[in-house]
């Protein structure tokens, strides 16, 4: 017991610290002894929301991964279904390659990538980010949807099918609402991905199109650094994903790992 | 052909192709030239180039000793949850925290704990009575930083799906063996890796995965440094891609890596194929 309480104080520790530093004065956060209670401050937040582009950031943040993430259920539905119920031949191998796209490094892709959003003139804006977003959570969503999707029974589809519904009715009005749970599950952690993502949204975005994760990186500077307000803007980027995950947390072991154990 | 799959192919292969194309050209974005065939080129100067193996030997090392340490601290931590305390459930939601935070936070993060003068790591040392410590800006210690950064926030991952395995062991076979006379080291040796095995194999080919990649932490604490201790292959090509602008060296060195990653894929995965 004891050692399950100083584990959890060991990973919790740091961000217990970011969150509190967000609610606290200069004065606080740099005193020479580390300040647990005191008289939290809006002030931080404040600033961070009016004060710089960073909400604009939160909104395009909030563009991007919840398109990125509908997109991507949307079409991985399409190749997901099929590969649940229908025999399909190469099915494995289709199954495989494309769980393969997970194994390369995203900085191999970003170069290419990168030329061809500049060649059709893409690049800087929010569609640019959201293509490759969904380009990198699709083989998630495949591999996780097609469990769900095999998981609903198959005489009930039988059913429907006597009773005279064709594969896309059965599809949108017996499956999905059997599934809906775990494509609920795809979708947040989609959203998730999509909303951590850095390398390519820091290098497709530009002043306009910056997500949270690059407008972070602003606030870093050599001189004058407002660890308070980065520790507040870091809290406000942290938060969604807590939410989103910690609610999709029955699925969770599912969803990082593909589907691959459990 | 669905949608989805067209939209895959178009954003894969295509791009993959053209990659391949332009390694083996000679082109900086910035110029208005078009790009000139100049064959193997680029290649032969990559592998003659000390940054790149610098490289190489830097992210083979981020990678070793992240994932056995992670490996190693996940098991013992499910070992101390999976039959249950009270309290788990908020305690494993807690430890879940630092992982569902973006990399980018965990480098600011780690950026202002390490800070050598209000930092809370160099209060705590100095509370102690140990010398401040520029973490991140020493050659010394960057890198070793780097690995314990990616342990602080990965460990929990490796824990979640080891939990969840050993929580999907059936009761019978741990008090079977215990009737035997089995001591728990015993028991979680002989009983539980056999049992264990495709999680744990499924967990570090991720982790493998991932950590070959790293990126983001890099990006937000060392930028590489000091000197290029911590440039790993990643950074190096989004240095000489996107702040040197030399995009066909770029993408030359990215085949190299994708060569490598697939390689020592490839190689795990047969071989933990053979032993399952």
């Amino acid at each position: 017991m004891a050692i399950a309480i100083s584990a959890t104080m060991v990973f919790i520790a740091p961000i217990l610290w970011m969150v509190t530093t967000a609610f606290k004065t200069g004065n606080q956060a740099f005193s020479a002894d580390v300040q647990w209670f005191f008289i939290p401050t809006l002030d931080n937040f404040a600033r961070v929301l009016t004060g710089s582009n960073f909400s604009f950031a939160l909104v395009n943040s909030l563009q991007v991964s919840i398109f990125s993430s509908f997109i991507a259920i949307v079409l991985a539905s399409g190749i997901a279904y099929p590969l649940a119920r229908f025999d399909i031949r190469g099915k494995a191998g289709i199954a495989g390659t494309i769980l393969s796209f997970r194994i390369i490094p995203p900085i191999v892709t970003i170069i290419p990538l990168f030329l061809v959003m500049r060649t059709i003139g893409l690049n800087g804006t929010l569609a640019s980010i959201i293509i490759l977003h969904v380009f990198m959570n699709l083989p998630l969503a495949v591999w996780l949807l097609r469990g769900f999707f095999e998981d609903v029974p198959k005489e009930i589809e039988e059913a429907a099918h006597i009773d005279g519904l064709g594969h896309v009715q059965t599809f949108v009005r017996i499956v999905v609402p059997l599934a809906m749970p775990g494509i609920a599950a795809t979708a947040l952690l989609c959203f998730v991905f999509s909303w951590n993502e850095f390398l390519f949204a820091s290098i497709l975005s530009s002043a306009g199109s910056q997500t949270v994760t690059v407008a972070l990186t602003q606030y870093v500077t050599p001189v004058g650094t407002q660890w308070t307000q980065i520790m507040a803007a870091g809290t406000l980027v942290a938060i969604p994903v807590w939410i989103a995950a910690l609610s999709a947390q029955k699925y969770l072991v599912r969803g990082l790992t593909f589907g691959a154990v459990k | 052909m669905s949608p989805g799959l067209l939209f895959l192919a178009a954003i894969a292969i295509y791009p993959t192709i053209y990659s391949l194309v332009l390694s083996f050209t000679q082109w900086r974005i910035t110029t208005g030239d078009a790009p000139r065939f100049v064959g193997f080129d680029n290649y032969s100067q990559i592998l003659a180039d000390p940054a790149f193996w610098n490289s190489v030997r830097v992210t083979f090392t981020f990678v070793v000793f992240s994932v056995a340490i992670e490996f190693a601290l996940a098991f013992l931590l499910a070992l101390v949850f999976f039959r249950g305390l009270p309290g788990e459930k908020i305690m494993r939601s807690l430890i879940l925290l630092p992982m569902l935070c973006a990399p980018v936070v965990i480098g600011l993060l780690a950026r202002f704990s390490l800070e050598p003068n209000f930092g809370i790591v160099n209060q705590l040392m100095r509370s102690v009575g140990l010398p401040t410590t520029e973490f991140l800006g020493s050659p010394d210690l960057a890198l070793p930083t780097l690995i314990a950064i990616d342990i602080w926030q990965w460990t929990p991952f490796l824990f979640l799906i080891f939990l969840a395995a050993m929580q999907g062991i059936p009761e019978d076979i741990i008090e079977a063996s215990k009737l035997d006379g089995a001591t728990w080291p015993r028991i979680v040796w002989h009983q539980f890796l056999p049992l264990l095995k495709y999680p744990i194999m499924v967990g570090l080919l991720l982790r493998l995965i991932d950590t070959f990649r790293v990126y983001d932490i890099v990006f937000m604490t060392t930028r590489g440094g000091p000197i290029d201790v911590t440039s790993t292959m990643s950074w190096q090509i989004y240095d000489v891609g996107f702040r040197s602008f030399t995009i066909s060296y770029a993408a030359a060195y990215s085949w190299l890596m994708l060569i490598i990653v697939l390689t020592m894929m490839n190689f795990l995965i047969r071989r933990m194929a053979v032993r399952a």
